[in-house]
């Protein structure tokens, strides 16, 4: 395999192009983006929290920006990442229980309602904090 | 094409295999946790449908043990499972599957040193900064 050209990977013939894949593959590719996505949130939720050994002032000045609306926006796409890579990780472990492999589409169809109604909920539970502005408070 | 690839399951073990659901399930849990106290539980001045947290209010929150044993195993069992993905990843690619060893103790040593990393974060809040 030549890793030099990345045709392999993302040309026409590859797995990889948009038309070659299927369901199954789609999910798989979303599996590993959104957890590639995590990990790298971890690591800026750590490196926010470690503000504080810089000194309180300097973490509450933080806190003050990310509490804006634009960013807890931003927070809900991190809930759609989390309920995406939860629900299809059910799937995933669902599958290697002997449960449900034979209709994986089917399965994977309604592991992601059961993340649409999870992601309502998300939504719902952080509105008030995107579009009521804390000063009123 | 050559040679065919090497399977990224073979290289990457069944003890990888069952942590990575054994976690998966417990992230499920804590996170559910950590969510709900850090965000909608009062807690000093934080209420529950404010978007604010201040060093205070987490402090508070630190003085009980249980919450620095939900958030410090939770650091645990993301860097555990996170790492664990991304070795799987990694595996996938020829380059990386071939050189197993250096993966494995690069992992270990950016696992261990986040994790130590994260009691360097936890020590303020609670000193008290």
């Amino acid at each position: 395999m030549k890793i030099g050209s990345l045709k392999w990977l993302f040309g026409k013939n590859s797995e990889f192009w948009p038309t070659n894949m299927k369901t199954g593959m789609w999910a798989w590719v979303g599996h590993r983006l959104t957890g590639l996505a995590l990990v790298a949130y971890v690591f800026l939720h750590l490196s926010f929290l470690s503000t504080a050994s810089v000194g309180s002032g300097d973490f509450d000045s933080l806190m003050e920006v990310t509490s804006q609306p634009l960013f807890v926006a931003m927070d809900f796409l991190l809930v759609i990442v989390v309920i995406y890579h939860a629900m299809n990780g059910a799937r995933v472990i669902m599958f290697d229980l002997g449960f449900g492999i034979r209709h994986q589409k089917l399965v994977f169809w309604i592991c992601m309602a059961v993340a649409a109604v999870l992601i309502v909920g998300g939504l719902w539970a952080i509105w008030d904090l995107v579009f009521v502005p804390a000063g009123g408070a | 094409m050559t040679e065919e690839r090497i399977a990224t399951t073979k290289v990457a073990g069944t003890w990888a295999w069952f942590f990575q659901r054994l976690s998966a399930v417990l992230l499920v849990i804590l996170l559910g946790i950590h969510l709900y106290v850090a965000h909608f539980m009062d807690v000093g001045s934080h209420t529950g449908d404010e978007a604010l947290i201040t060093f205070e209010d987490v402090s508070i929150r630190l003085d009980q043990l249980i919450y620095i044993a939900v958030d410090y195993s939770m650091l645990a069992m993301v860097l555990l499972h996170g790492l664990n993905g991304f070795r799987t990843v990694l595996f996938d690619f020829d380059m990386f599957a071939k050189r197993k060893k250096v993966v494995d103790r690069g992992l270990w040593v950016l696992g261990i040193g986040t994790l130590l990393w994260g009691i360097v974060i936890l020590f303020p809040f609670l000193s008290g900064g």
